[in-house]
């Protein structure tokens, strides 16, 4: 049964029966317990996706490697993120992994690609919270993308730690990315305040509004440094 | 010409510019206000994103307030859009309504005060902070979130920001009256528990490939979502969740388990008290009679799902010994859950279904389906919104994103 549906994956395409994959599922969840099992399964994964198989054969193994991959997945999912029609679903796998390996691979990709699919990693990284990669990103945040500049300061607001907040402070921003800075400087100011740091999120609130920002962020930065007079 | 607004040229904007200077100023009626019309200066500007099924709904219910001028609408479907522009613009006996295909247009105009949104699940989480961050505040139908990541960073948008978000399930408080008051004015004494039962859990969809109409903007429908070929039944608005609409479907939403779960998990904890609080520990239970969960919340009180013979809404308290009522929250303003938002917009209180409250109720729905799908119990930390010491859930906690959609 497990054979058959591998075999249906090579050439699954939308509209085919979703249940003949099904014991793929059950052998997951059967194997829960069994290491020896699990590790069978995940390189029967990993070669459906350094196969022909189809895209959505492809997607399909993605997805169950968001839950039991494990580092050996990480270097078959790694190159297909420079594939535009692979690029989210190898993201969708590596973002969740608990893998040190899967954060590297993420890190080392970022270089090497452009456009949207780096814009979606630069987005994994930040949901990874991935502080190793705050000066990667703060290098980001004038690229001459302004998507990529945005998305980048919204990586640093997930990471949010003192780091984060000194890389926003000293960007030289692309001209898009502004408000996602303030945004992302609010963030870093209120984990920091929450966690005792008053000194720190202080001067995050003041240099917010010394420069007559939108009122939206004063009145966010008013609020904020109203906050750290309570605390 | 496409209804879909256009941004207007400069030289465009000029020419409208120098008509209005030289128009004459007439004060109208209806810039004054009526009986019935607040004056023009008072009322909330509002807009709505995802305005087919649900939002139609939403968005009659804002437009024909006297409180509300109603002046824009996004969807990704032309048809869905005109359908709404002709029926705002035959409210206000005029053709002002402006269309938009991308909601990051309509979120983008200073004249808007309040937006509503009635997408499907998968897009919420993105509207609603990105509408914060525009200074908007919120109406958002539930369920409120896709994943449990989301939650936290919609509520923390809306602090940060200062606005006004409400969830949009109406039911919580007008459905179940014969379960909340008795609970709230103490006849049911100490609360021990309450059993919500509902599903069916989302599923994958494998939908075949059908050619996409035109006046569907089929790559911003999926948005966050994995790419997947067009098909009437995977972006189909209706209320099912077996097979024929995205309610039905793991990528858009949770189906009944978070759809009507919204609604019945809201009510169960409202009626036992806990809306401010998330479960601590969900105890997956494989009995002869049925699978079902029992969630524990941190002062004690149990919320069963699907427990076998338990009736839907059934409270356990102590009916001998009865407490002292305390006073149950209710609406603000006049006209449901809608009058309440625009009240809270108005006086900037918080409303009955408070972004936080919202998430509380989903995050239930979000919880039970992990631990079903894993099969066993969970240990859930509400203070890191992680599983305790539990890589293989913490993986379920959410999903990559499609390039280019980010929180």
């Amino acid at each position: 049964m497990v054979d058959k549906a591998f075999e249906t994956l090579q050439s699954y395409d939308w509209g085919d029966d979703r249940g003949a994959l099904q014991p793929i599922d059950d052998a997951l969840v059967a194997t829960q317990h069994h290491a020896a099992g699990r590790k069978d399964l995940e390189d029967r994964l990993i070669a459906v996706l350094q196969s022909n198989a189809t895209r959505n054969g492809k997607d399909f193994v993605c997805r169950k490697l968001k839950v039991i991959g494990t580092e050996a997945s990480v270097p078959a999912l790694a190159a297909m993120l420079s594939d535009a029609n692979h690029t989210h679903m190898a993201r969708y796998a590596l973002e969740s992994m608990p893998s040190a390996a899967a954060g590297r691979a993420l890190r080392e990709a970022l270089p090497k690609l452009t456009g949207d699919a780096r814009v979606g990693v630069i987005g994994s990284l930040g949901v990874r919270q991935d502080e190793s990669c705050v000066a990667a990103l703060a290098s980001l945040l004038g690229d001459e993308d302004g998507l990529t500049a945005i998305s980048a300061a919204r990586a640093l607001a997930a990471i949010r730690t003192a780091e984060a907040a000194k890389a926003l402070a000293s960007a030289k921003p692309h001209r898009a990315a502004p408000r996602a800075i303030a945004d992302a400087s609010l963030a870093c100011a209120e984990t920091l305040l929450a966690a005792g740091n008053k000194i720190a999120a202080l001067a995050i609130y003041k240099r917010l509004s010394k420069y007559d920002p939108p009122k939206l962020v004063k009145i966010a930065a008013t609020r904020g440094m109203l906050a750290c007079a309570a605390k | 010409m496409n209804q879909a607004h256009k941004k207007p040229s400069r030289r465009t904007f000029m020419q409208t510019a120098g008509t209005v200077v030289a128009a004459p100023y007439v004060l109208t009626s209806s810039a004054l206000g009526r009986s019935d019309r607040a004056p023009a200066s008072d009322r909330i500007v509002m807009g709505g994103i995802g305005i087919g099924n649900m939002g139609n709904g939403d968005q009659e219910q804002f437009f024909t307030r006297g409180d509300v001028q109603y002046v824009a609408s996004s969807d990704v479907r032309k048809g869905v859009r005109e359908t709404a522009k002709a029926k705002v613009d035959a409210h206000y006996a005029n053709s002002d309504c402006q269309l938009y295909n991308d909601f990051r247009e309509l979120i983008a105009r200073d004249d808007i005060d309040a937006v509503h949104i009635a997408t499907p699940d998968h897009w919420h989480a993105i509207m609603v902070i990105e509408a914060c961050r525009a200074g908007k505040d919120v109406y958002c139908q539930k369920p409120e979130t896709r994943t449990l990541r989301e939650g936290p960073l919609m509520v923390e948008a809306a602090r940060r920001y200062a606005r006004i978000v409400s969830g949009g399930s109406q039911r919580v408080l007008e459905d179940y009256h014969n379960v909340v008051d008795p609970c709230w004015n103490g006849e049911l004494g100490e609360i021990r528990s309450i059993n919500v039962n509902v599903g069916p859990l989302s599923q994958p969809c494998n939908l075949p490939a059908e050619d996409p109409p035109d006046d569907i903007d089929w790559d911003l429908w999926l948005g966050p979502a994995p790419w997947a070929p067009y098909n009437s039944k995977r972006c189909d608005g209706n209320f099912g969740t077996n097979g024929g609409s995205w309610r039905s479907y793991i990528d858009y939403s949770g189906g009944g388990m978070t759809d009507w779960g919204a609604h019945h998990f809201g009510g169960a904890t409202f009626a036992i008290d806990v809306r401010e609080m998330q479960p601590k520990q969900i105890i997956y239970n494989d009995t002869a009679e049925g699978k079902y969960l029992t969630y524990k919340y941190p002062n004690g009180r149990l919320l069963y799902h699907n427990r076998p013979g338990k009736g839907h809404m059934e409270v356990e308290g102590t009916p001998d010994e009865k407490r002292e009522a305390k006073p149950i929250p209710t609406y603000k303003g006049t006209g449901g859950i809608y009058g309440d938002f625009i009240e809270c917009v108005k006086t900037r209180e918080k409303p009955f279904r408070d972004i936080e409250l919202a998430v509380n109720s989903v995050t239930v729905s979000h919880l039970g389906i992990i631990a079903y799908t894993l099969e066993r119990s969970l240990n859930w930390n509400a203070d890191t919104q992680r599983f305790s010491r539990d890589d293989e859930a913490n993986r379920y906690l959410d999903r990559a994103r499609r390039e280019p959609w980010q929180l």
